[in-house]
């Protein structure tokens, strides 16, 4: 499906392949649309999204401070749920 | 090329929709085979998305896509994010579906498959798939404001105040009657009970795990916790027939009552991410999962439709609950055809996600066609079981008595011949003790869902898990709404208080929190302790009660969406949320009016309440009660049941007053008068 294409993905992916060092053209790719696919399940289920978060910050505000993963996942968890609307019947 | 296809494909998808439904109308007599019920739903949802949401988009909204949306307002890689609309949708489906589209149906089913499945197609594309989307377009237009923000910055603050009180007491009778579906569904049942419990450690696995051991890995423990769960599952029926185990749980209505209320107490008081968070991920999975699988085991076994297209039930004497089909259907299926409480949802955490305003279209519309493919797929459930069954289950003790010969006679002479083999054996097949008088929905739906689901994988053997694992699906994201409920229900107590004294208003100060959670679980619980040992069966009283207040709730957000299409001077479409506001009016004003003062008291509360204190009073004792005492809890329960109700009504209509005065002032006005964030400035990019 077209549509699939998700807006900001490559971002991600150039993010996180800075540090898997050199790999084939087609290692790449695999690795990438797992990635993809991770990430498309991460964003259904609303788990926190930390590379998209990195991804985020490397184009938005490059060379300002991160939070770690630790942090970033508690405080999407935090303000998901902590005041969270109420839940459907 | 394009235009060939869509010239060709939507007279096919017409055609094949009217071929389904002739098959249901012309079947008479015979069984239908449940296929034709569900692809006449999807030809519905196709027609209406295709033409009428796309009506609305361009015609009534005119969406506009060179218009910011508060995702890339404020994009933040967090909670702001422009979001795959793809993704969006199953995203914001998961949010709206729960337990609501799978009970009400299901209750809905002793009228036979018809009322409810034209109630559910018409209700959905006219009311309920209208509201979501608007109401998800006018939180977007006012950079993602709650639903409360919007009537008050919309209809005032007077409105915007009573309407958060509405919304607390609809909120706590929705707890109750959630908890009450648990409650029924697990009296007696330590396999269903074994696993329920389970899932409690299994939360509290994945929340140390993604906090402590590998911090922020939810994927990693989400698999874990799948695991668990599954083992659990599997292992329970050992547990089940274990001599010591066994016991130990298998619980009476009032102690699972009282375990449920202590579990909400402690439950929304830990950190989110210890309990609430893994648990929610876990009952979003199994809710995907299940509701894939349902879909694909209804066209993959094509069961026929045991229930007749209707039954002598819509008189309004049906034994699941009392009133006529006008008006009480129209309050009994809610989610699935319009949901109040979806507005909450449409102006909570999807807003902030929309990355273009044209893909409201398929989020807010379509995921509520989803939603009422679910309640389709819920009725299918309860009608391809045999009507003696369903009957069975679902009617109250009062009426066919707690041994299965008894029931067979009572069912059996209402025309729906059973015998009471059939009935113990559909218990052994599910691996329960009995299935009499297991009201509220949820059992109902697990035994047709085993019932599929066993048919296309398993086999006979593999029933009583499929029954046990629907069970599971059900109870786990009720267990997840209750959590989560009470926390929000603390929130706004805390913050009415906090009017009056304000050091309860402070959420950091733990006694407030304290006396906040308290509340708010007396609150439910004490509807749900009254609900478990009334004689009459709680879910005939609550589950109408949660009705009228949701639709009320449905029809406060379409007064919002017709004033906000009055203020943007279109006046000339407001019949697009007129009529399915005034449809709502019409049938909720009944209801409540009627679940008041009906003068036959297995529909009017004070009717009720007046025959039992009346009776009390002379010394005499009106079965099912047993004693005086229990004679005037009923009285006092049903005048309480009246106010509740009285106070949804009294609420509606002013509202009602509120949108009209603010409509008519539009009305005179030249320009648009609603509080829309203006487009951006057409070079420089700020707001103009």
């Amino acid at each position: 499906m077209k549509a699939l294409e998700l807006k900001g993905l490559s971002a991600a992916q150039s993010g996180a392949a800075g540090t898997s060092g050199e790999v084939s053209a087609t290692e790449e790719a695999v690795s990438g649309r797992a990635r993809g696919i991770g990430q498309i399940c991460r964003q259904l289920f609303g788990i926190p999204d930390y590379e998209r978060y990195l991804a985020h910050a490397a184009e938005h505000h490059p060379g300002a401070p991160v939070l770690s993963r630790r942090d970033f996942c508690a405080q999407a968890i935090e303000r998901k749920y902590g005041t969270s609307g109420p839940r459907c019947c | 090329m394009n235009k060939i296809a869509s010239i060709l494909l939507w007279p096919a998808i017409a055609i094949v929709g009217a071929f389904s439904f002739a098959a249901l109308a012309l079947g008479r007599g015979e069984n239908v085979s449940a296929v034709w019920l569900v692809t006449a739903a999807v030809c519905v949802y196709f027609i209406a998305y295709r033409f009428y949401s796309k009506f609305i988009a361009n015609k009534v909204l005119r969406l506009d896509d060179t218009r910011q949306t508060p995702a890339e307002r404020h994009n933040d890689g967090m909670d702001y994010v422009p979001t795959n609309r793809w993704v969006l949708f199953g995203h914001h489906f998961a949010a709206i579906a729960g337990a609501g589209p799978l009970v009400g149906p299901v209750l809905a089913a002793q009228m036979g498959f018809l009322p409810g499945t034209l109630w559910i197609l018409a209700g959905v594309v006219v009311a309920g798939a209208v509201q979501d989307f608007i109401v998800l377009f006018a939180s977007v237009r006012r950079d993602g404001k709650s639903l409360g923000e919007m009537i008050k910055m919309e209809l005032g603050p007077t409105a915007g105040s009573i309407a958060l009180v509405g919304v607390l007491a609809i909120m706590i009778i929705i707890l109750a009657v959630l908890s009450l579906i648990v409650v029924k569904a697990l009296t007696g049942s330590p396999w269903g009970l074994f696993t329920i419990a389970a899932t409690i450690p299994i939360a509290l696995i994945m929340g140390v795990y993604m906090r402590i051991i590998r911090p922020g890995r939810v994927g990693e423990a989400s698999v874990i916790g799948v695991a668990l769960l599954m083992t659990a599952l599997i292992y329970g029926r050992a547990v089940a027939n274990d001599p010591t185990w066994g016991p130990i749980f298998t619980l009476d209505g009032p102690q699972l009552a009282w375990a449920l209320i202590l579990y909400g107490a402690v439950a929304s008081s830990l950190p989110v991410w210890l309990m609430l968070a893994p648990r929610d991920y876990l009952s979003t999975f199994l809710k995907i999962g299940t509701i894939v699988a349902l879909a694909i085991g209804i066209y993959y076994v094509a069961p026929p439709l045991a229930m007749p297209a209707t039954t002598r039930f819509i008189d309004g004497t049906g034994p699941v609950f009392s009133g006529a089909l006008f008006p009480f259907l129209f309050i009994t299926i809610a989610c699935g055809s319009v949901s109040g409480f979806h507005s909450l949802i449409s102006s909570g955490t999807t807003p902030k996600m929309i990355e273009k305003e044209s893909h409201m279209r398929l989020i807010g519309f379509g995921g509520m066609l989803m939603e009422s493919f679910v309640a389709i797929m819920a009725l299918t459930a309860a009608c391809v079981l045999d009507p003696g069954i369903y009957f069975a289950m679902n009617s109250p003790s009062a009426a066919i008595g707690t041994t299965a010969a008894n029931a067979a006679q009572v069912i059996s002479s209402w025309g729906f011949t059973i015998t009471p083999d059939m009935i113990n054996q559909t218990a052994v097949d599910i691996g329960e003790n009995s299935i009499l008088s297991r009201a509220g929905g949820a059992p109902t739906l697990a035994v047709g869902m085993a019932k599929i689901l066993a048919q296309a994988m398993g086999g006979k053997s593999m029933e009583a898990f499929w029954y046990h694992f629907a069970i599971l699906f059900e109870a786990l994201f009720i267990l997840t709404a209750v959590d989560a409920g009470t926390r929000v229900g603390r929130f706004m107590i805390q913050d009415m208080l906090g009017h009056m004294y304000k050091p309860m208003g402070n959420t950091e100060f733990l006694p407030a929190n304290l006396v906040g959670t308290g509340l708010c679980v007396a609150l439910w619980g004490y509807f749900l302790y009254q609900g478990v040992i009334d004689p009459l069966g709680g879910i005939n009283t609550l589950w109408q009660l949660f009705g009228v207040g949701n639709q009320m709730l449905a029809g406060i957000a379409l007064l919002l969406c017709t004033s906000v299409l009055v203020k943007m001077k279109r006046e000339k479409y407001v019949w697009v949320t007129l009529v399915p506001t005034a449809w709502l009016l019409i049938t909720t004003l009944t209801a409540g009016v009627e679940k008041i003062f009906h003068s036959d008291a297995r529909i009017g509360f004070l009717a009720l309440a007046r025959k039992f204190s009346a009776a009390a009073a002379e010394g005499k004792v009106l079965a099912p009660a047993k004693s005086i005492e229990e004679m005037q809890r009923v009285a006092f329960n049903n005048y309480l049941d009246a106010v509740v109700c009285g106070f949804f009504v009294l609420l509606v209509v002013a509202m009602c007053v509120f949108a009209a005065k603010i409509c008519l002032q539009a009305l005179k006005q030249a320009n648009p008068t609603v509080h829309e964030i203006p487009p951006l400035g057409p070079a420089q990019g700020v707001p103009a």
